[in-house]
């Protein structure tokens, strides 16, 4: 059984000039214990997506889905509080800047502590605050960080950002979620540091068998760590597949791009050589191109394409375009 | 080749107020000693700290070295001579949207660097900028828009633009290409690379993505607390690591260098 099964969910932005389709039919499944990358540029409605699976979008953002189940569970049937109650049991979620997420006026083990539900202490009531504080420290080494006494006591200023980051993937785990959502969570980071994050997640959902959403930008950065990949472009669903799928035989023209387009990816690449690229830049929200929103940038857009696509599936790859790479391979 | 750049001996300290017999020095550039030809990229690559983006500020001028000299052609670069410096070294900065002026216009931004440094006349100028705006792949006519009008990638254009209307000889790039997406990323290492063809530029590559410090440069200096641990031809550095600082930023980013002949 699927753990997260999305079927066409559109995020409508109404304003008072004309209603825009910031996100359009996108498929979205998660099986238990997986790492899925959820890829796509600025603008690309992922992050939209990340939220408004755990529901904080604002009254503006209209959300529909033709299916929207939780471990079989019809979420769109239930009422808002029943609807959160399950969600809030379940998933977490870590955001992009984790120094400005973290209040900057309260110490780090105030807000851990916070963060832990009271139903997890069991004891007298007398008994509540020094269990309180060992499941703080306990969270605390369970990100690696081991200085426990001074990260309890100070702000989040006075910590660098992996380790701020480290504590926000800590107040994440307080609930012990079954899925985290992880948006963007090394942007802006060194390296080293992105690496170690990486880790932590890799190994948090080996120990815990805990499936993880990877939102990222840049398709080379996140496909040592996943298993399966969405690719989205311009609030449209791109391709589907496992990470070997989306790196050795990608479907979509777009998908392809990008594949050729990082440096990393083409090692046999003589140096200096010129990347191949997509002409034109990413369309804004307020004047996207009707049908499937690559058609201006597409090397292979023909007349269909001003119809969008119909999602193919093969064997577990699905792509949605008209002229998939299908037959050249 | 000649070299075009050269650097010898370059330090920078800066000095920690303590208290009084206590005066302690926080070396941020131990010395350090490069050079560079002309169409040739030099890559700089280390952690926060390691004083990359401090050598960046020392070369175009806006810190000053405690110690060390800079050739530009075998001329000694003094510090008082600002605007033979500003001429020849631009710069361009990671993050795009914040480095253009909101209030000004494109027109008036490229306009502000021509008119401190060159002798000009208003029609020169403005078939200056409008050559200068289709070289970079934008058109004549956004010179009349403003920075807020353009997407991100399009103002990294804009910002190299007002790095290559002096024509100068040396562009540093601090981590310019870090903010943008991967589509528009290659778009735009494609055209630096043509740039570097038709003007002679020589690039200061400031990155911590290996891959593209790989396609793009033709040695790598690696940087950690101020010092060089390593540096040399790109691929032979990436090939066989020998620092650990170098091999802990490869195995950071699964780096392997697999199929070279």
């Amino acid at each position: 059984m699927n753990l997260l099964d999305i079927r066409n969910l559109s995020i409508e932005l109404k304003t008072k000039n004309q209603n825009i389709l910031a996100v359009d039919r996108v498929s979205l499944s998660m099986k238990e214990g997986e790492v899925r990358g959820l890829v796509g540029e600025s603008g690309s409605g992922k992050s939209l997506l990340a939220q408004a699976i755990i529901g904080v979008l604002d009254d503006k953002w209209h959300v529909h889905a033709d299916r929207f189940h939780w471990r079989g569970i019809d979420l769109l049937r239930l009422d808002i509080e029943e609807r959160k109650s399950i969600l809030c049991r379940d998933i977490a979620m870590i955001f992009q800047e984790p120094m400005a997420s973290l209040d900057p006026t309260t110490t780090i083990g105030e807000q851990l502590a916070e963060a832990i539900d009271s139903k997890q202490l069991s004891g007298f009531f007398w008994q509540k605050q020094q269990q309180r504080k060992e499941a703080v420290i306990r969270l605390l080494h369970k990100v690696g960080i081991k200085k426990h006494i001074q990260c309890i006591r100070s702000y989040p200023h006075q910590l660098t950002e992996a380790i701020c980051q480290r504590v926000m993937i800590a107040i994440a785990l307080a609930s012990r979620p079954v899925l985290l959502i992880a948006d963007e969570p090394t942007a802006a980071m060194e390296s080293t540091n992105q690496g170690q994050i990486f880790r932590l997640l890799a190994s948090l959902n080996q120990l815990k068998n805990m499936s993880i959403l990877l939102i990222s930008h840049d398709l080379e950065n996140i496909t040592h760590w996943t298993n399966t990949i969405t690719v989205m472009y311009s609030g449209q669903f791109v391709e589907a597949g496992t990470t070997e799928q989306i790196f050795n035989k990608p479907l979509h023209p777009y998908t392809r791009a990008l594949v050729d387009s990082s440096p990393k990816a083409n090692l046999q690449l003589p140096s200096k050589s010129r990347l191949m690229t997509l002409p034109g830049s990413i369309p804004i929200l307020q004047h996207l191109p009707i049908g499937c929103r690559l058609g201006p940038r597409c090397p292979r857009a023909q007349r269909a394409c001003v119809e969008a696509p119909k999602v193919q599936n093969y064997h577990g790859h699905k792509v949605s375009c008209h002229f998939s790479l299908k037959d050249t391979y | 080749m000649s070299e075009l750049l050269a650097v010898e001996g370059i330090t920078k300290s800066f000095k920690l107020k303590r208290n009084w017999f206590q005066k302690k020095e926080f070396i941020a550039l131990a010395p350090l000693s490069f050079s560079i030809e002309s169409k040739k990229t030099l890559a700089i690559v280390g952690e926060t700290g390691s004083g990359k983006s401090t050598l960046a500020k020392i070369l175009v001028g806006a810190e000053s070295p405690s110690n060390g000299k800079i050739f530009l052609n075998g001329q000694l670069l003094h510090k008082q001579q600002l605007k033979q410096r500003c001429q020849h070294i631009r710069m361009i900065f990671q993050d795009s949207g914040t480095t253009l002026n909101p209030s000004l216009t494109i027109l008036q931004l490229l306009d502000e660097p021509l008119k401190l440094n060159t002798n000009l006349n208003e029609s020169q100028r403005r078939q200056l900028i409008r050559q200068t705006l289709q070289k970079v792949g934008l058109l004549g006519d956004h010179m009349n828009f403003y920075p807020h009008m353009f997407s991100g990638g399009q103002k990294q254009r804009i910002s190299l633009a007002r790095a290559i209307i002096l024509q100068p000889q040396v562009i540093i790039l601090d981590e310019a290409l870090a903010a943008l997406d991967p589509s528009l990323r290659s778009q735009m290492i494609n055209l630096l690379l043509d740039l570097q063809q038709q003007m002679g530029l020589a690039y200061i590559l400031i990155s911590h993505n290996l891959g593209i410090v790989r396609h793009f440069s033709d040695q790598v200096m690696v940087m950690s607390q101020g010092e060089v641990v390593e540096r040399g031809e790109t691929l032979s550095v990436m090939k066989n690591p020998k620092h650990k600082v170098t091999k802990k930023l490869m195995m950071s980013q699964n780096f392997q260098l697999k199929h070279h002949k």
